[in-house]
């Protein structure tokens, strides 16, 4: 390709760049939130447990809750595991390849990904669209009509199908133009090397002091 | 079908295609090949049922405990306390490295954040002790896997969601082998020393005034533990009811100890959702891939095929042992677990071998696999801690280790026992 035409498919990635940084700013407090629910599901069963023991009551249904809590907390949280490319991914070939081959196997990775996920987004849909349309509530006490939380486990899965392809054209987009360093930033693996320097850094924050002489 | 499916996996995976999408995408294709209805149809269903399990919830929440305590600051005091109780044995304070990831283990569900944890605290009392590092950083990174072993543990919640077997049994099994795999590092570690006993540092001096005053240290974890699998023990709550009291103490731990603030909270969501996420949307294309490969025929015909090839109960098992070392050298733990335990799990059980039983020969597998070269995330862990020197130096250290837990292995085969008693007695 000419470096005109180079220069084009540069220019054309960069004006998706604002989409990716919200995509970043959007994924970031959904994470937020998916953790909060974790906590707030993790309080409702302590308390569950606690009033269950002591005063012989069940309160009930604080399984149920937290399942769904569950459920859409880690739908909600794949667009920023996805920007953080936490992606497990095998990497022993991988790591040892050339620096082109990689980046075209990180565009296969993300193209696979956005296959199987739009599957799986649109056949959640469906669950959700049947869960409304028979009026299908939870087979429990609480009797929760289930495309409510059902619904909000597909908001997840569809945002995270639209990041999936934001970042999928971005990254083709640099590797047509050939700036390998920019798809290894964008959807590289994370590789065992990066993973566990993370790990080790942030152990670092917890304090030293064994107090031995 | 069966040579289908499985170079298609290999193919998917050497290609660092992620490994969520691997098995999704096989599921697609085997079900557009080989199925005459639309079983893709399912994968809704599936999917949300997977997704909201109540077992399953507990995984976070234990990964979420884990960032908490991390964070809680009480790894430090706890190492000082339990330097003075072991430290006068040949090898010094890497027994103490031991005991240490022993005791972390027994909060944590991880691996990888037990051998950070306690190689952050240690590793500066490498130096000004004078070990040999090699050793030293050996025994952080062999130490560090006990923390799935030793309850409460992460990869024996997954193995108990994919066998359908109990995670309270598994929780008792893991007691005495992570005993007795604490006690087999301890004599790798003064036999070591006994024969290079310029290995082992300079002895530190105590006291018994010192040794009482630091138990003190230790009540954080313990209390921990008593919270979380105690109350399993005791009947009083499950897995998933266990975390979540775990968190709540872990909460009031950090608070506590001043460490507890929104930022901190903030990163602790961050670090376990990426995880979760993660590894959920692999459990999900996992069970869409097994409603597949089941609905084919294909799960039969390769549990025939194994049984077909006749092997004896010891060769089978040694198949399994060898199976495990292999692919663990190469591939991501948890990933390796929900891709084989599926198929290998009820072949093993249709030979007769118990299922808790072989839940703690998986763990000790998986603690194999996070210790061997290339790609033992434990050895990578540890050597990040250093200031430099090459990986080589982790992994010949952690060498004697390996052989530490291929014994432990060995000892598990012979005598089942070791895991099994203990269940049975609160049966």
């Amino acid at each position: 390709m000419s470096r005109a035409g180079r220069q084009t498919i540069a220019n054309a990635g960069r004006r998706l760049d604002p989409a990716l940084k919200l995509a970043d700013a959007v994924a970031r407090r959904m994470v937020w939130v998916g953790g909060a629910l974790l906590l707030a599901a993790a309080t409702t069963v302590s308390v569950d447990v606690v009033v269950r023991k002591a005063f012989r009551i069940s309160l009930g249904g604080a399984d149920e809750l937290s399942g769904y809590a569950f459920a859409i907390a880690v739908a909600w949280a794949l667009p920023f595991a996805l920007l953080q490319r936490a992606n497990i991914r095998i990497d022993a070939l991988y790591s040892r390849l050339p620096a082109r081959i990689a980046a075209i196997l990180d565009v296969v990775a993300l193209i696979a990904l956005a296959s199987f996920v739009s599957v799986l987004t649109r056949y959640a849909w469906e669950v959700v669209f049947g869960s409304w349309g028979l009026n299908a509530h939870s087979n429990s006490e609480l009797s929760v009509p289930l495309w409510i939380p059902q619904g909000l486990w597909f908001l997840g899965l569809a945002l995270f199908l639209l990041t999936v392809l934001i970042l999928t054209t971005r990254t083709v987009l640099a590797l047509v133009s050939g700036d390998l360093t920019l798809v290894r930033a964008l959807a590289g693996a994370r590789g065992i090397q990066e993973e566990s320097a993370e790990e080790a850094a942030y152990s670092r924050t917890i304090g030293r002091d064994t107090g031995l002489p | 079908m069966i040579l289908v499916a499985l170079v298609l996996l290999l193919a998917f995976m050497a290609l660092a295609i992620p490994v969520a999408a691997s098995l999704g995408v096989l599921g697609l294709t085997l079900e557009h090949v080989y199925s005459p209805l639309p079983l893709v149809r399912a994968i809704g269903e599936v999917t949300w049922s997977a997704s909201t399990d109540f077992l399953l919830v507990s995984v976070p929440l234990f990964i979420l405990l884990g960032e908490i305590l991390l964070r809680s600051g009480f790894a430090e005091r706890m190492y000082g306390a339990l330097v003075h109780w072991v430290s006068w044995l040949p090898g010094g304070l890497m027994h103490s490295n031991v005991a240490a990831c022993a005791l972390f283990a027994a909060t944590s569900g991880s691996s990888v954040a037990t051998a950070a944890t306690v190689g952050t605290v240690a590793m500066p009392e490498s130096r000004r002790f004078g070990y040999n590092e090699r050793l030293f950083l050996g025994t952080l990174a062999a130490g560090g896997t006990l923390g799935i072993l030793i309850p409460p543990s992460i990869n024996m919640i997954i193995y108990a969601v994919l066998t359908n077997s109990s995670v309270p049994q598994l929780y008792l099994a893991g007691i005495l082998p992570g005993m007795a795999l604490v006690a087999i590092f301890m004599a790798t570690i003064v036999a070591i020393c006994l024969i290079r006993p310029d290995w082992g540092g300079r002895a530190l001096q105590t006291d018994w005034g010192r040794r009482i005053f630091g138990l003190v240290h230790l009540l954080p974890p313990l209390g921990i533990f008593m919270l979380v699998v105690g109350s399993i023990y005791a009947g009083i709550a499950t897995p998933t009811e266990a975390a979540s009291l775990g968190v709540l103490g872990a909460l009031a731990l950090a608070a506590i100890s001043g460490r507890l603030s929104l930022s901190m909270l903030r990163e602790a969501f961050e670090g376990t959702m990426r995880s979760t996420a993660m590894l959920m949307l692999i459990v999900m294309a996992a069970y869409f891939l097994n409603f597949v490969i089941s609905a084919i025929g294909l799960t039969t015909q390769l549990t025939n095929f194994i049984q077909e090839l006749g092997l004896p109960k010891p060769a089978m098992l040694l198949a399994v042992i060898v199976f495990y070392v292999a692919l663990g050298c190469v591939m991501e733990t948890l990933s390796m677990m929900i891709t084989t335990i599926p198929i290998i799990a009820p072949v093993m059980f249709a030979l007769g071998f118990d299922p808790v039983w072989f839940g703690i020969l998986v763990i000790l597998l998986i603690e194999t696999a996070l210790v061997t070269p290339p790609v033992g995330i434990n050895l990578f862990v540890v050597q990040n801690l250093r200031r430099g020197g090459s990986l080589n130096d982790v992994i010949v250290g952690t060498a004697p280790f390996v052989v530490a837990l291929f014994v432990m292995i060995l000892l598990l085969s012979l005598v089942p026992d070791i895991a099994l008693w203990l269940p049975r007695q609160f049966q």
